[in-house]
């Protein structure tokens, strides 16, 4: 002991513990709770921050309709609270406010866009609300470029029919007002809150800051790189989309691969085409799908296709894209909801099985393959929009994991495509160039060079959606033959038929 | 005016005090560390006698080491202690003075437990910590009390081996006595514990075996609460005894053969309502240090003391049922229903210093005699102010109740300044004249 004590005043060490009191004692346990119980409390705020940042909670839906129409797919951003990743859209309450903070630029909102809404949703079909980085995000899903409407006329309402391409979505006009008004200086968090509150949206504190001291600025910041990303296709010297068609893939190469679009041909950059049905996937394996047939396997297509609704490899929901795959793997196309003359739909048949189902029906003998451009001779610009260097640079996306794609491939030409489903899927041909099966079976010189796209009322004669009446033109988008990327050439397969046996291929291609 | 009243003397069974003014128990840290006693203290009594007190009730004294509230308090644990309370007896003697030796434990209430005690925690009915400083402490076992009912006898034989006039049971003020009488305190599931007559054994079984160790003939008085006002200080502790239990206690006390009944309030000492008066938190903030590391909760009440933003907390606490009571006389009324139902004399004490006031409660039966401590402390001579008719003398105690807080650290006496003119050094020299024997002093206070 006193050696010991030697030691340690050698040591310099003069001030040791040597005897306690039972308050010593008790202190020394109090003190530990004085430590520990901030330290508890600390952590448990530490922990709740973390959860609260890192939480990533999509609103579930049980039912696969519903699931299809408004779950996430994973295309709200994600990743780390410090750098984000994924998403086209802004958080929640600034998409959902966006119209009232800049009207001017949108009067009609979302549904004049060709947005669907449903009543007793806030959000419109195509759209997902999921809780990442601690806030409600929103993104798009399948169902927004894949929900299309049908009227029989005028007056009546809407039929909403999923899987159908969204014809009557201005998909262009709809980033581009998201664009403008969150880089308006009316877009403020305060702005935000303020009509969030007109709305009845209620805006927790933790929200408020995150908004008011983050969120807004990051923001801006974003839509700016996103803007300087893509700027390049969304030129005024640049064709425009028009509703029912995206450009697949030119945003893909700015967005996924950070190109320099700057730096490729000015041709290359326009590829509008329509958007697909969704329908009857099972099929179609194997096939050569996208309008170019780059692919032949539905998952790869399907991956690919949420890459472009702002998905990415870090934010991507498997589990939902497997619910959506397994329900469009058999989901039937939609029955034509109008009459029709059976007994034309008897000759049609006859018409159709000599003149189209080698290459358009289940089983025909070229069903799913590329027939060369030379040979089909549609508007190119489509094709020549994805290119070799693109389709080697998608196999580096999901590297080192199951969902790697393999099965991309450049073609020189376009997909022979089954038809089920046909009547719903206008205007025609991949870019939409031709507005009714009546005129893709004309000869190109007399199918129309200038037609109204985007109005929903069916035209049952032509087959497609009226496209020439005082409604149509005061509503639709004016879509022009001539512009680059939107020639209505090619694909002469039935326009020699006579028009009465015309009128019966019709009536039998309205039961695909 | 006329205070003959004052002066009438009070005879008790075995003793005759010459007037009904008793300094009532006090001290400062007079004597040796190891409880031995010193010409200061004689010094101290000496002067109280000197002023004209008919009894001085002394310090609080120890009848073991494990029952002392602060180091440097002259103790009664020992045969060899005998002599020098001989000491002080004839010094108070000499004034025509009695002399009553407080016996007292302080139970768990140690404001300052020494190294003696340093590695263990108080004796006490109970387990659970004093409620002001979170004192540590144990339920005592049987023979532990037994034990200590015996230190108390002993106590009385030594006071009365040493020629002093009889004995005081300190059963109030939440020492030990009170620990075992308080329902506030008191949790025991033993003989010792439950109801009042249970709780009340343990004053019982000492004044029992005091009598049986000193007999019938040597004066017996116990100092006990009429209430405990538990929940004085905070609301959220227990209330404690009732005046009605108070009562019956002191019935009790008087078939066990007390000779007196002290009458005081409070469970825990200092209590909201006594000493009567103030309690200063800038002298807490000075002097409550040295007690610091006593209790669990020492550094709660400093931070509470030190830090002037935080001083409303605690002086809301303090002063929440001051309001209800006087500084003068202020356990006056539970000490006439005391009065009431005991045939014994009746001592009260807590805030007497007008002979206007004590006149009145003498004569409509309130008490017997007064016990005035801080007063006296200011004014050694209060008695013959009263003698010469005066009812307050020039400079009166301002019960700031300095001097208690004092206590813990320095050397006792009066520290209100302004009864100094605002002089320090004139303040510190009256408090210094205690170190110097009778027949040096030359005080303002005599």
């Amino acid at each position: 002991m006193a050696d010991e004590m030697i030691i340690r005043t050698k040591q310099g060490n003069l001030v040791d513990d040597i005897q306690t009191s039972p308050v010593d004692d008790y202190q020394r346990k109090f003190r530990l709770l004085l430590i520990l119980i901030p330290s508890l409390i600390l952590v448990m705020i530490a922990l709740y921050l973390i959860w609260y940042f890192t939480s990533d909670r999509p609103l579930e839906h049980a039912d696969i309709h519903e699931h299809f129409k408004y779950g996430s797919i994973g295309s709200e951003p994600g990743g780390s609270i410090f750098t984000p990743v994924g998403g086209v859209l802004p958080p929640y309450l600034v998409f959902k406010t966006l119209p009232a903070v800049c009207p001017d630029k949108l009067p009609g909102g979302y549904a004049s866009l060709g947005l669907v809404y449903e009543p007793g949703h806030d959000l419109p079909i195509g759209i997902s609300r999921r809780r990442r980085l601690g806030i409600d995000q929103v993104g798009l899903n399948c169902a927004v470029c894949h929900t299309g409407t049908v009227r029989a006329s005028a007056g009546a309402q809407p039929t909403i029919v999923l899987g159908m391409p969204a014809h009557q979505l201005d998909l262009e006009r709809f980033f581009e007002f998201v664009t403008a008004c969150t880089l308006d200086d009316r877009l403020t968090a305060d702005n935000v809150f303020m009509k969030a509150k007109e709305m009845g949206e209620p805006v927790s504190w933790m929200q408020r800051l995150i908004y008011k001291f983050v969120l807004i600025r990051r923001l801006k910041e974003q839509i700016v790189q996103g803007q300087n990303r893509t700027g390049p296709l969304f030129r005024d010297s640049m064709p425009r989309w028009g509703p029912g068609r995206v450009d697949t893939f030119n945003p893909y190469k700015a967005i996924q691969f950070n190109w320099n679009l700057n730096q490729l041909p000015h041709d290359e950059l326009i590829g509008a085409a329509d958007f697909p049905s969704l329908w009857n996937q099972k099929p179609r394996e194997g096939m050569h799908l996208h309008w170019d047939g780059n692919n032949t396997s539905v998952d790869e297509r399907n991956l690919s296709a949420s890459l472009g609704a702002g998905v990415t490899p870090v934010t991507v929901d498997h589990p939902s894209l497997q619910r959506i795959h397994d329900w469009i793997w058999t989901l039937p196309p939609p029955k034509y909801p109008f009459p029709i003359d059976q007994q034309r739909v008897a000759r049609g048949e006859t018409i159709y099985n000599q003149h189209c189902a080698e290459c358009h029906a289940f089983g025909g003998g070229k069903t799913g393959t590329v027939e060369s451009l030379s040979q089909i001779n549609t508007d190119p610009f489509r094709l020549n929009s994805y290119t070799y260097v693109f389709a080697s640079t998608q196999a580096a996306l999901y590297p080192e994991s199951p969902y790697q794609f393999t099965h991309f491939a450049k073609t020189d030409g376009y997909a022979r495509q089954p038809l089920d489903g046909i009547w719903a899927r206008a205007p025609y041909l991949h870019n939409g160039s031709v507005p009714t099966l009546w005129d893709l079976l004309r000869d190109p010189q007399q199918r129309p060079t200038r037609f109204i796209r985007g109005y929903d009322v069916y035209d049952q004669k032509r087959a497609g959606f009226v496209y020439d009446t005082p409604e149509s033109k005061s509503s639709g988008f004016l879509y022009d033959t001539a512009v680059p990327g939107n020639g209505n050439g090619g694909h002469l397969y039935g326009t020699k038929l006579s028009d009465d046996q015309k009128m019966d291929l019709i009536e039998y291609m309205k039961t695909l | 005016m006329d205070n003959g009243l004052i002066f009438q003397p009070l005879k008790f069974r075995n003793l005759t005090v010459k007037n009904r003014l008793f300094r009532s128990s006090i001290s400062g840290r007079w004597d040796n560390y190891d409880g031995s006693g010193t010409q200061t203290r004689i010094n101290w009594e000496e002067s109280f006698a000197r002023g004209g007190v008919g009894a001085i009730i002394s310090s609080f004294v120890p009848v073991h080491i494990r029952g002392r509230i602060l180091p440097n308090y002259a103790m009664i644990d020992s045969d060899d202690k005998i002599p020098f309370w001989r000491k002080v007896g004839e010094a108070v003697h000499r004034h025509d003075c009695k002399y009553i030796l407080q016996l007292s434990h302080s139970g768990r209430q140690r404001d300052n437990p020494g190294v003696e005690n340093f590695k263990e925690k108080a004796l006490s009915s109970t387990s659970r910590s004093d409620t002001f400083h979170g004192l540590l402490c144990d339920a005592m076992t049987i023979p532990q009390i037994q034990d200590t009912i015996r230190h108390f006898a002993n106590g009385a034989r030594r006071a009365r081996e040493a020629g002093l006039d009889g004995v005081e049971l300190h059963a109030s003020h939440g020492y030990l006595i009170t620990q075992f009488l308080s329902s506030a305190i008191n949790d025991r599931t033993d003989q010792y514990g439950g109801s009042l007559r249970n709780r009340s054994a343990f004053l019982l079984e000492i004044i029992q075996a005091i009598r049986k160790e000193v007999g019938n003939d040597f004066h017996l008085q116990a100092k006990l609460n009429a209430v405990d006002f538990g929940d004085a200080l905070y609301p959220w502790e227990k209330k404690g005894n009732t005046l009605e239990e108070g009562i019956q206690v002191a019935k009790w006390a008087e078939e066990a053969g007390v000779d007196a009944i002290h009458v005081s309030i409070g469970n825990i000492f200092p209590h909201p309502l006594l000493p009567s008066g103030g309690f200063p938190p800038d002298e807490l903030n000075w002097w409550y240090g040295t007690m610091i590391s006593s209790g669990v909760r020492g550094y709660l009440n400093y931070t509470m003391f030190h830090f002037k933003i935080l001083r409303p907390i605690f002086t809301f606490f303090w002063g929440r049922t001051k309001k209800d009571h006087p500084v003068e006389a202020v356990s006056s009324e539970y000490s006439k229903e005391i009065k009431k139902n005991v045939t014994v004399p009746i001592i009260n004490t807590g805030g007497y210093q007008d002979a206007s006031v004590i006149r009145r409660v003498i004569a409509e039966g309130y008490t017997d005699a007064v016990s005035i401590a801080r007063p006296l402390i200011a004014n050694r001579s209060l008695p013959q102010v009263f003698a010469s008719g005066g009812d307050l003398p020039d400079k009166p105690c301002s019960f700031c109740n300095r001097c208690l807080v004092n206590a813990v650290a320095n050397p006792l006496g009066c520290y209100d300044v302004r009864r100094f003119g605002g002089d320090h050094d004139a303040m510190v020299a009256e408090i210094m004249t205690v170190f110097r024997p009778s027949q040096f002093q030359v005080s303002a206070g005599d």
